[in-house]
Formats: structure tokens, sequence, C-alpha cells
């Protein structure tokens, strides 16, 4: 029995050209990973986690549990075409074995099974398997059509807008099955056999086309088919769909702890080329649903870095406020991506400019517990008078590292890519801290904390917000406060919440003085401020535009006080509303005992 | 008779009401205080000539009542409609044609948190001084003699941060006549405006200006003042940027002073629901910047004084004027 025939040639440089393509893609990424990075993946191999990475791709790369998440429709188109074709191919892979015995196929002899094996008897249990897979196949086909009509039915307003390469993969994705069932379905009108649906088509064309016309529709529908193949294939790694396989390697990457960082490096194309521009991320932003900008958003910024078009106001205009992180089915590290790209991109730290730290300490006070405010509690000083309260109330003896004027955290700078010259203000304050001999650091700054928890090395110093802070006071019973009835909301500032993971803390503070009602949009879903610090290519005006439409779902509420825990979140949101904006330190010193 | 009402009664409002008054028209004042003057009540002295703010305010009122012009006192209007007005309690008041005269608003100091105002002791408005000038007590929030003063221009204007990018015009001049008044009182202290252009667009500032810093040798530092913070023994530590010397600058000093800004008028939403023009900037807009200029869009009312922009009293007497030329001749067409 051979298994080759002229209509088969397609499909075969399509996949050699496919597969070539992904191994040697692959292939150089592994090889030019960081050193440390490729040990991970050695100490890695032979554990558990492994297991757990194979485990994560059955659940992410076929079922897409996370999609189903998002809409259980678009869970399902996803599932019937990844899972669907999986199945496709492992069941007449099983076929071919029924039928012919364990010897070599070649790959084209499984994919066209039903062309070559129509002179053996046929199998009834797998014409009907395999007619069922190829319509839970089409039927995702079937849904992904009626979504380019309408996508809101499936939980998506807005859709991603293709590239020309990728609106030529799609179609070739979507006819190969409607192609193959066609061709199936003329090889049982010619041959007879087959199952429920191509044994029927079959039937009903062999009832009404001539047999002459048959023969010439048979050999043009398999042509096309293999075409449809040979071009999705050829297609496959230079455009969305090098997800399909990315996602694979990339889940057992992340099992072996590799993580991208503020510098570019070989494992962010694993990330990269796993987008499947599915177009998630693009609900949730921000600038997309207030302000309309449609063109900056981190399928848009994924694929500009992918092919090398990132321009730096794309890079730039984000908010980073991670709510399209939170959503996208691929886990991809969005924010940190943005980053290295912003780093890349403008990283030219000024040596000279930086001199003036030499020898600074404008620090006061003693005390275990460092206090650092940063930039923007100095600037909304009620918060730092309130923490002031608190320390006193407490009886703490505070060491205060920035009252009287200090040096910036970093991470401003870090967030505009500047990423060097933030590691000179990172070393200082490190060895500002040191000198002291804090055990505690407490701020009141989500945006100091982060880069403090995340990029500073502060062994044997606890780092808190001061929500976690006032907790702890208020819980061990260094500080009491009042109850009473009034009405707050909670405004969940993007980088404690989404960013450092703290929810719960602000909350039982709020609740342990009045009552907290939650907005629409909370927690990991909260809303950005607008504010954000690692933004800055949107106007002023924009960012009011942001704070207003925040300040509307807390106002809705009908909460007398919108409290959040970030100095700048509360100088953002004041701006948008007439309703009074406290910090969390505010209500807490208000409502001492 | 023709009557004509006019809400506020303010300088705008009383000029205007005193003009239509001449002509043989029936003003009727409305205004929400509980007497005539408007902000002028709280001002001690006027730039450039240091007039007392009492004097203008005092002939003022006297024409009013001389001429026996109707003031509604503590009334409040809810919504405006050519021809008539409803009151908040409900009331509906009738005439010939409408004049808004209902002024600005102070910018409130206390948006701008990083100085301080209302949180440390010696941060106090231009407001505030004016208030102590009348009071005939200037001093420290202890009772102390400053020693050293400092002036920040553009508190609420010029500022997009606080939603406000239009030009108050009368605080630079304000401050130079505050610095001046400062320096009169305390001749031992220093003096420092803190400024990013200084705006001297009247007849007779500019030589006030020169007079500041010749005469009286107050210091003009072009740069904002980034923040404040309060200092052990009370006094308030400022930070801000010598702009022209490129250099970074931090002193403590014992009075601050915030050159507040005119913000629209917190009614003028109000209007702009009755159909009437509204700027970017919240004031009201005229049909043109020229010969509309007291005009709304909507026939049979009419603007004069701050309700369209920041203006000097000068200017705002001047509009009262030109308001009621504009409502004459419109009571003679209709």
């Amino acid at each position: 029995m051979s298994f080759y025939a002229p209509f088969c040639l397609p499909f075969i440089i399509g996949a050699v050209v496919m597969f070539a393509t992904i191994l040697w893609k692959w292939g150089s990424w592994l090889y030019r990973l960081p050193h440390a990075d490729k040990m991970r993946i050695l100490r890695g191999l032979p554990t558990t986690r492994t297991l757990s990475a194979a485990w994560e791709v059955v659940r992410e790369s076929l079922l897409h549990r996370r999609i189903f998440r998002v809409n259980p429709l678009l869970g399902y188109m996803h599932m019937s075409l990844a899972f669907g074709w999986f199945l496709l191919i492992a069941v007449g892979w099983i076929e071919t074995v029924a039928y012919l015995g364990f010897r070599f196929v070649p790959l084209q002899g499984h994919v066209f099974f039903k062309y070559f094996a129509t002179g053996l008897e046929h199998k009834p249990v797998f014409d009907f398997l395999m007619d069922l897979l190829l319509l839970f196949v089409l039927s995702g086909v079937a849904l992904a059509w009626g979504k380019r009509l309408y996508s809101r039915a499936m939980g998506m307003r807005r859709t991603t807008k293709h590239v020309l390469g990728d609106r030529i993969a799609l179609s070739a994705l979507w006819f190969i099955f409607p192609a193959r069932l066609v061709a199936e379905s003329l090889t049982c009108a010619l041959y007879g056999g087959g199952g429920f649906l191509t044994g029927s088509i079959g039937a009903w064309m062999a009832g009404h086309i001539d047999a002459g016309v048959l023969i010439y529709l048979e050999s043009a529908a398999w042509w096309i088919y293999s075409s449809c193949l040979g071009l999705f294939f050829v297609a496959l790694p230079f455009s969305r769909y090098m997800h399909i396989f990315t996602e694979i390697p990339l889940i057992f990457l992340r099992h072996y702890g590799l993580r991208s960082s503020e510098k570019e490096s070989a494992y962010d194309h694993f990330q990269i080329e796993a987008c499947s521009r599915c177009g998630i991320c693009i609900d949730p932003c921000q600038l997309q649903s207030v302000l309309q900008i449609n063109d900056v958003q981190s399928v848009y910024f994924l694929r500009d870095r992918r092919y090398h078009s990132l321009r730096l106001q794309t890079a730039d205009n984000c908010l980073m406020c991670g709510r399209c992180a939170e959503r996208c089915p691929v886990g991809i590290d969005l924010n940190t991506l943005r980053l290295n790209s912003r780093d890349t991109m403008r990283n030219v730290p000024d040596e000279k400019r930086y001199d003036y730290l030499q020898g600074v300490d404008r620090s006061s006070g003693t005390g275990k517990v460092g206090y650092f405010a940063g930039c923007m509690t100095l600037l909304t000083p009620r918060i730092l008078l309130a923490m002031e309260r608190i320390f006193k109330a407490s009886g703490e003896e505070v060491w205060w590292a920035d009252k009287e004027g200090g040096v910036c955290c970093g991470r401003p700078l870090m967030l505009s890519g500047e990423t060097d010259s933030a590691l000179k203000m990172i070393q200082y304050n490190t060895e500002l801290f040191r000198k002291h001999g804090i055990t505690t650091l407490v701020t009141s700054c989500p945006i100091c904390l982060r880069v403090f928890r995340e990029e500073y090395r502060l062994d044997g110093i606890e780092v808190l917000h001061h929500s976690e802070y006032l907790l702890r006071l208020m819980r061990s019973g260094r500080l009491n406060v009042t109850h009473g009835a009034e009405r707050f909301t909670y405004h969940d500032p993007c980088e404690l919440g989404r960013g450092s993971g703290i929810y719960d803390e602000p909350r039982a503070v709020i609740e342990a003085i009045g009552e907290l009602l939650e907005p629409a949009e909370t927690r990991e879903h909260a809303l950005c401020c607008g504010s954000s610090v690692a933004n800055t290519a949107i106007s002023d005006g924009q960012q009011l535009q942001l704070a207003r439409s925040v300040a509307a779902e807390l106002d809705a509420t009908g909460a007398s006080t919108i409290v959040t825990a970030c100095p700048l979140c509360k100088k953002a949101i004041a701006r948008g509303t007439q309703t009074e904006v406290r910090d969390l330190a505010e209500i807490v010193a208000e409502h001492l005992q | 008779m023709k009557r004509v009402i006019i809400i506020g009664g303010g300088v705008a409002g009383m000029q205007t009401a005193l003009r239509l008054a001449e002509e043989g028209v029936e003003p009727l004042i409305v205004e929400k205080e509980a007497e005539l003057g408007g902000k002028l009540r709280g001002w001690h002295r006027l730039f450039p000539s240091f007039t007392p703010a009492s004097e203008v305010l005092g002939e003022l009122r006297s024409r009013v009542a001389r001429r026996g012009i109707e003031v509604m006192t503590s009334t409040e209007v809810k919504a405006v409609e050519a021809g008539a007005v409803t009151l908040v309690d409900g009331r509906r008041i009738e005439g010939d044609a409408v004049t808004i005269c209902s002024g600005f608003d102070l910018f409130d100091a206390r948006i701008k948190e990083e100085y301080g105002y209302g949180i440390y002791d010696n941060v106090f408005t231009s407001v505030d001084i004016e208030r102590m000038l009348n009071e005939g007590r200037v001093a420290r929030a202890d009772g102390s003699r400053p020693r050293r003063i400092a002036f920040l221009h553009c508190v609420g204007s010029r500022d997009e941060k606080v939603c406000q990018r239009h030009c108050s015009r009368v605080c630079c001049v304000t401050g130079v006549k505050q610095a001046m008044e400062m320096k009169e009182l305390f001749p031992e202290a220093d003096v420092f405006n803190f400024y990013m252009d200084i705006r001297m667009f009247g007849p007779g500032y500019e030589e006030m200006y020169r007079e500041a810093q010749q005469r009286y040798n107050i210091h003009f530092v072009r740069g904002r003042i980034s923040e404040a913070a309060p200092t052990i023994d009370g006094r308030v530590q400022i930070k801000a940027e010598d702009t022209l010397t490129g250099r970074p600058l931090r002193m403590s000093v014992d009075m601050l002073v915030l050159l507040v800004g005119m913000r629209a008028g917190e009614t003028n939403p109000a209007y702009e629901a009755a159909g009437l023009g509204r700027l970017e900037s919240g004031f009201m807009a005229p049909r043109d910047s020229f010969l509309g200029n007291v005009r709304s869009r909507t026939e049979g009312i009419f603007y004069a004084g701050t309700v369209t922009a920041p203006k000097n009293i000068g200017e705002t007497i001047n509009e009262g004027c030109a308001a009621a030329d504009a409502v004459l001749e419109y009571l003679k067409k209709s």
C-alpha cells in the first residue's frame, strides 16, 4: 500500500517548513537563554514540576480552562478547535494502527488516511468516532465565524484587529475542516463507508452527482484540503498561530522557574510568541474603554514587539495596572515585558546626574521600625501626619527615612525604563536602611512597597505596607479604634492589589472603623485611578477622564468617604469627585480611641 | 416700567443696576449673601493705588441706596431663563431681561495638599491676609512677628493638575501688593515671591512691580514651590527650584502665603443647564469676545463681571455699564 499522491505535496511542504521553523526558533531561544536559566531547566527536568507542567499543558493548551472562565462559549470554541483537532490526530493515529497494525506510515498517510484506505474493510466504530470529532471541530469553526459577526455573545466587546498574515492564516484555518468534510464525503460517495456525517453526505452525493464528475471533484477536494493545511502550516510559525506550539514549552519553562525581568532575555520570546492575539486583554483596558485609544493594548504591544515594529509611544502608553495580565488566558507577564522593552528603548543612565546622592542623609529619629513616606506621601502631608499620630498612639519608636526629604525609591525610573538610574536609587536607599539598623520598614506608598519587595535586597528587614502594619497594630491591641456607622468604599490601588496581592488588610482596617461598601469592579478587577506613574504618554486631561470614571463607580456605592491606600490614587480620585477621598491612615488616625 | 433681574450684588451687579436705573429702567438685584458687595467685602486695599476697598464698596452701596434700587438679599437663584429666574425656595420672579453677575469662586487651597493649607500652622491664603489686614492684626499662628515670608503665585491657576488651566490674572499684582504691605508692616522681614511668570497687565501694575523690587527690596524667584513641610519650631519648610539659575532650593519661612486663583462660579452649571454656553474653564461663554462680550447665547440674558472670566475691579465696573447698555438696547427693541 503506497501513501503518496500528488495532492499531498502542499501538506508535506507546509509541515516540513513548519516543523523546521519551530525547531529552529525554539532551539535558538533555548540556546540564547542565560546560563542561570539553562541550569534551572536542567535542575527542574527530573522533578515533579515536569509532571505538573504536563498536566497544565493538558488543561490550558488543550482544554483552555482559563478561557472558559472568561466566557463559557468562548472557552468551548477554543477547546473544540484545539482539543478537537488533537483528538482527530490522536484517534486518527489509533485508527491507522487498528487497520494496519504497527508499521511505519508516513505523516500524510495518517492525515489523509481516508483517501488511502478505500481498499480496506471498514471499521464503523472509527468511522463514527472520526465523524464525531470532525463535527466537534466544525462546531468550533462555526462559532469562530459567528464570533466575527457578533463577538459580544462570547463576552467580548472588542476583538483584535488582525494584520494581513494573521488573516491569511485564519482563513486557511477556517477552511481546513470544511474542506476535510467535503473531501472525505466525496471519497465515501465513490467508495462507500464513512460515519453518520461523511457517510451520509457521501451517499447523498452519490445519488445526485454523476460518477464521472465525482472523480474530478474528489481529486479537487483533496487538493484543496491539502493546500489549506499547507498554507496554514507555512503561515503558522510567522503568525499568531505560533502560540499553539509555543505555549507548551512556555508552561514547562515557567514551572522550572524561568521569569522575565527588567532586562530583555531569550525567555521573553517564549512569552511573546505564546500570545494568540485572542484580544481578551482589550476589554479590560481603561485606555480603550474610557479614552478610546485602540492601538496600544497588550495584544498590539506583543505583536509589534514580535515583528520588530514596536515604537516607544506604544510601549509607553500603558498604565501597567495589570488588569489585562489578570485576564490573559496564557498567563503572559505583560507588564514585565513592557518594562524591559522600555528598558531597551530608553535606558541611558546619566552618570553625573546622581552625584548628589553621595553622603546625603536627612533621616531623623531612631527606632527599629523605619518609615519611608515616599515622594507622593510627602505631597499628601495629611497621610504623613496621620502616620505620625498613629506611631505616637501605638508607642512605636520610629526612624523617619525621608520626612525631611529623601531619595526616590526608584520605581518611577524603573517603570519608565531607566533601570540603571533606578539601581542607583535602590543602592542608596538600601545602604541607608542598613546603616540605621532597622528591622521593619513601613511605607504608605504601594509604588515604593513594590520596588522594596521586588528589587531591593533587604534580608533581615521586613517590608510592610502601612495597611498591613496598621492591621498588625490593631490586632495586637497596640492601636484601638472606634467603630461607627460611617459608610466607606475602598479603591484597590493597582500596585497594592494586583501588584502586591494585598486586598484583605486594608478592608479589615476599614471594617474595624465603619461599614465597607464594595464598588462594582473590585479586588483583582479593580479599576486604575488613571494617574499611574507608569504612563508617560497620556495627557493630564486624559488622566482626569480616567479618574472621573473610577470616581463615578466609587460614588455609586453611596459611601460618604472614598478610602484608598495609595497617595497617588488619593490625589487622582480626588480630582474626579466631590466626595471626600482619604487614605487608610487618615481614617485610622481620626478614629483613634 | 421695564424690569431687569440682576443675579448677584457684587461690583458688577451694583454697577449694572445703577446704570439701568439712571436710564429709567427698574433693576432688581438678587443677592445670596445677607448684604451687597460680593468678594469686595473681604478685601483690604485695592491695587495699584492702595485705595481702601471700603471706599469703593461704600460708594457703590450708597449710590444703590440713593437710587432706591430694589434688592433681595439672602436670596439664591436656582434656575434662569430669558425673562425670569426661579429661586431656591421655588418662587419665580419675572422681568423683561436678566443679567448674570454672579462672579467667581475662590480656589480652595486645601486641594493643593502639598502646600499644607489647613494642615500646618502658618500657611495662609491671600484671602486670609486681606482679612487679617482688615482686622488690623497680621501675625503668625502663635502671634509672633514673621521674619521671613514667602508668597506663592498661581495656586489654583494655570495648573492642569487641579483642572484650572486658565490664568486668574489678578493674583500676580495681588501678590506684589501684599508683599509690599507685609514689608510695610514688618520692615525687618525678608519677603520672597515665587512665580512662574509675572503678568502685570494693568495700568500702574508694572510700576508697582518695579517699586516692590527697588524700593521694598522684595525678592522675586522664578519657580514654583513643589512642597511644604512643617519644622519642629513651627515654621514652614519649602522646596522649590530657582529656574533662572537652575538650582533646587529649600528654605524655612515664618509664613507661607498662597495666592489663590479664581474658579468659575459654582452656579455656572445651572446656567449651562438653561442652555447658556460655558467655556472649558467653567466660566460662562459670552456670545463672542468683542461686540457680543456681555451677551449670552440666549436673547434677553446678559453677563457682567467675572462670571465670564477673571477680571479686576475696574474692568468689572466697565462691564457693568456695557451690560446695562446692551440690556437697554434689547429692551428698546422688544
